[in-house]
């Protein structure tokens, strides 16, 4: 080979941490704008919100007449319905990944993606965010109307940006629990079911439906040792009710399963890889 | 026999056959026909985990127990079972016609509303059905009158159901881009008719039983289980029967802009 | 000096049988049965630094998984690779840096962006200092003509403007060899040759080694110096593309519809396969009667309705290629 080439190919690569960063928020940030053109679809679509939020406040308000108090376990009616507000933010606002992973699987484009000097799981995590960014605003602001047509501006302060902190930590232990659940199909047909189901669970235990305070004894305890928490009732919670001493522990507990979570999926993902090498794809 | 009862028992042959056929196919993939029912049903239990969870601190809901609430879950999940089992196209006639595909059924000589609705069948909806059942074996009124109240319950919602959203999805004949509207409103219909009639008030109560009906499926349970009132039983069964022929009329009206060829632009 | 070297390589997978019914998928979950598939049989070629190569054959006969053991996606049974110097699938991630790819009908470009967007993206993913990427990405537009689509959002581009902007987006990095699969796909006829152009160009002026597949044999004759054909998992032709084209592309049929029910027609290599009504089916040996010279026959002695021409299909030659050899056939 000859040797002047041989040397610019071999020089080692500084692909320093800054460039790595550059690389994917440049992902993340090519996704926000590929996603603004969907906006208005996205809004049409969360028009149901408002339904499902109308029906949430004419039951609480019932709930909270009868009861005769003005705050259910530590709620007042007020911040219960922004809770849920949120809460369906959240929930709404994550990327669906089980069919385009899928896809990406069968069709065989996980190899493709390969060809290029980027970590597909990465890649994947920036995309997920970039999407997630640019819905979670729609959402806030399609419930956040009815929100401030029963109550007037809400004044949530260190609120919004304790939510906008807790949220990078929801959106990522959401998306790596996800992925974990999507690459799932290199073993199995069909992974949607999953992920159905998985909503389920954040539905309840992960505390969208009712914070995690109305839980009795038991199943309060449980869901405080899952994951779910982290990605619907911690951002809504410290969105209604900031408490400076509380994003620290719900910080740290994010961050605790962030770092199992990766464990886990990177395993499954090499050995995904794995199985496209010995089975073909 | 007279020539009207042949036709009706012919008719009644083709509804069987079509059925049988449909719950066929879905059984040929045995194992997701298990997972898509399985899941539907887990997916309803979460309400009944909300509810549970919402009883144990909350006794009533201005005059709602536990039962009835477990009851409203039944009937509305029952009645959208048993439509889109039966009735599967009922918000799939939308898309249908905007995509042209109305040319198969008017070809064959049967009732067209009917032929479409029955054509498909929604295979996790089997789970909402077994869902109803469920519900009822662990809250409802184990007698003679008990079951045959909840059956007319059913039968009562199912048909509002049916009619409402056939009414809605008919739209489409009128005007374009009615599918995303259509859906729109059956979601909307179908989640308010599984929530406890009295929590709602003033306009949204006036709502509930004018434009969205969806309320004479929600009250089933007090006014028709609980405690019989003979003028909401006669109004349930009014407007259901009432949706039913508007639905029919409209339909036919439909069809005959999209006979005229008034639609070329639309199935483009 | 030799750009990718593969030795003895060879591939196989484990394929999973499936058995019917709910018990079946049960039986096959906990103990499964397979079957050893033979994917590549032991290859051996080396490719020149700036060579133009072709890589054919049919559907299913490996040469989609030696391009990704050549890329690193796929670790091989056996054997040994090297693409510039770097064993591919332990240093994949190095490797890549180097390697441009066009897949014909997996795009890079973001739909709903201008691709000057999808460049900056590129820019970031292949760590190209800014100066560099801003004087690179100039010629390129230059080069390519890409100036009056550089802002328009990909979805409003023609087939064949996305196609440019998706080979001028693979170049950025100034790769030193470029896997081309399918590139000139579902393009009309100008557009193919625009693009074979500016490929052939590329390969001219930077020294590009060039590793294509195509179904289409003009991609092949106008790009190619020399083809490899693969079939089963094993290298049936390794030559020159001018000696497969006067062993191999010796004929061309001809499809023609006619208003009127033709004449004979009798030029030397000219044979009627099929005739029926006024439909008629030619077979020409291009070595002793030109193409043009047929159709100038057609045209000045039939009422012409339509007229098509093919080469033939990659099926014919293989089979061609066997009977010539006298490697085991099929």
């Amino acid at each position: 080979m000859d040797v002047s080439r041989e040397k610019t190919l071999r020089e080692p690569r500084v692909s320093s941490l800054a460039l790595q960063v550059a690389k994917y928020t440049a992902v993340g940030k090519i996704t926000v704008r590929n996603n603004l053109a969907y906006l208005y679809d996205y809004l049409i679509r969360s028009l149901f919100l408002l339904v499902i939020l109308y029906i949430f406040a004419q039951l609480w308000r019932v709930t909270y007449d009868g009861i005769g108090t003005a705050t259910i376990s530590g709620y007042t009616f007020e911040q219960l319905l922004w809770y849920l507000v949120f809460a369906e933010a959240m929930v709404l606002s994550s990327p669906r990944l089980a069919r385009r992973i899928e896809d990406e699987v069968k069709k065989g484009d996980v190899a493709y993606q390969l060809t290029r000097p980027v970590s597909y799981l990465l890649f994947q995590y920036a995309q997920y965010m970039g999407e997630a960014y640019v819905l979670v605003p729609v959402h806030l602001l399609v419930g956040g109307a009815l929100g401030t047509m029963m109550f007037g501006v809400p004044h949530f302060g260190w609120g919004w940006i304790g939510f906008l902190l807790i949220s990078v930590g929801a959106f990522t232990v959401n998306f790596l629990l996800n992925m974990i659940l999507a690459l799932t199909s290199f073993w199995i047909e069909e992974t949607r079911g999953l992920e159905f189901v998985y909503y389920k669970i954040v539905f309840t235990l992960g505390g969208m439906l009712l914070p995690l305070e109305m839980f009795g004894g038991t199943v309060r305890q449980i869901a405080d040792w899952l994951p779910f928490q982290c990605v619907v009732y911690f951002p809504s919670k410290t969105a209604v009710q900031f408490d400076a001493g509380e994003i620290g522990h719900m910080l740290g507990v994010q961050a605790v399963w962030a770092a199992v979570l990766t464990v886990c999926l990177t395993l499954i993902y090499r050995k995904g890889v794995k199985k496209l090498n010995v089975n073909g794809g | 026999m007279s020539t009207a009862a042949k036709k009706s028992l012919s008719l009644l042959q083709f509804l069987l056959t079509t059925w049988k056929l449909n719950l066929a196919g879905a059984m040929e993939f045995r194992m997701s026909f298990s997972i898509s029912v399985g899941t539907m049903i887990l997916n309803n239990f979460v309400w009944v985990f909300f509810w549970g969870i919402y009883f144990t601190k909350f006794p009533l809901v201005n005059g709602w127990t536990l039962q009835d609430v477990m009851m409203v879950q039944a009937i509305g999940n029952g009645a959208f079972g048993v439509a889109a089992v039966f009735f599967g196209n009922f918000i799939g006639i939308a898309n249908i016609v905007s995509t042209g595909q109305l040319d198969t059924y008017l070809a064959q000589p049967k009732p067209v509303l009917l032929n479409v609705l029955v054509s498909k069948m929604t295979v996790s909806a089997i789970g909402d059905l077994l869902f109803c059942l469920i519900l009822y074996g662990l809250y409802g009124v184990h007698t003679g009158l008990g079951l045959a109240k909840f059956l007319l319950a059913l039968l009562i919602g199912a048909a509002i159901m049916v009619f409402f959203n056939v009414l809605a999805q008919s739209l489409a004949f009128f005007i374009g881009n009615a599918e995303g509207l259509g859906f729109q409103v059956f979601n909307a219909f179908l989640t308010v008719s599984l929530y406890p009639t009295n929590i709602f008030h003033g306009l949204g109560k006036l709502i509930l039983f004018t434009a969205l009906p969806a309320g004479y499926i929600s009250f089933l349970p007090i006014g028709l289980l609980r405690d019989w009132s003979n003028s909401f039983v006669w109004g349930a069964v009014g407007v259901a029967l009432g949706l039913a022929l508007l639905a029919f009329r409209v339909f036919r009206i439909g069809l005959k802009r999209y006979g005229s060829g008034n639609m070329m632009t639309m199935r483009m | 000096m030799s750009s990718v070297r593969v030795q003895e390589l060879t591939k196989s997978f484990t394929v999973k049988y499936k058995q019917a019914g709910l018990a079946g998928s049960l039986r096959s979950l906990f103990a499964p049965q397979t079957e050893e598939k033979v994917a590549v049989q032991p290859l051996d070629f080396t490719i020149e630094q700036g060579e133009v190569l072709a890589f054919l054959g049919p559907n299913g006969a490996g040469k989609s998984t030696t391009i990704k053991m050549l890329t690193g996606i796929l670790h091989p049974t056996s054997g040994s690779a090297e693409v510039l110097g770097f064993n591919p699938w332990q240093e994949r991630q190095k490797l890549a840096f180097h390697v441009g790819s066009v897949f014909g009908q997996k795009s890079q470009l973001w739909y709903h962006l201008p691709p000057v967007d999808t460049f900056e993206l590129m820019a970031r993913i292949y760590e190209i200092p800014r100066g560099e990427f801003l004087k690179r990405r100039d010629q390129l537009v230059e080069r390519f003509e890409l100036g009056p689509y550089l802002n328009t959002t990909v979805r409003k581009l023609s087939l064949g403007e996305r196609m440019r902007c998706e080979i001028a987006a693979a170049l950025l990095h100034r790769p030193q060899i470029v896997f081309l699969d399918e590139p000139t796909i579902g393009l009309d006829v100008v557009v193919k040759q625009k693009i074979r152009d500016l490929i052939r160009e590329m390969n001219r002026e930077e020294g590009t080694t060039l590793f294509l597949t195509s179904h289409d044999a003009g991609d092949v004759e106008q790009l190619c110096k020399r083809v490899i054909v693969i079939n089963h998992g094993q290298v049936i032709l390794d030559d020159s593309v001018s000696n497969m084209k006067r062993e191999f592309l010796t004929h061309k049929t001809i499809h023609l519809k006619l208003a009127e029910l033709p004449q004979p027609i009798a030029l030397p290599g000219v044979t009627v396969v099929k005739q029926k009504g006024t439909g008629m089916k030619l077979s020409v040996d291009t070595a002793l009667t030109s193409i043009e010279t047929v159709l100038s026959f057609i045209v000045t002695h039939y009422k012409l309705v339509d007229v098509t021409i093919e080469d033939p299909s990659m099926e014919e030659i293989i089979t061609h290629i066997y009977e010539r050899t006298g490697k085991g056939g099929v």
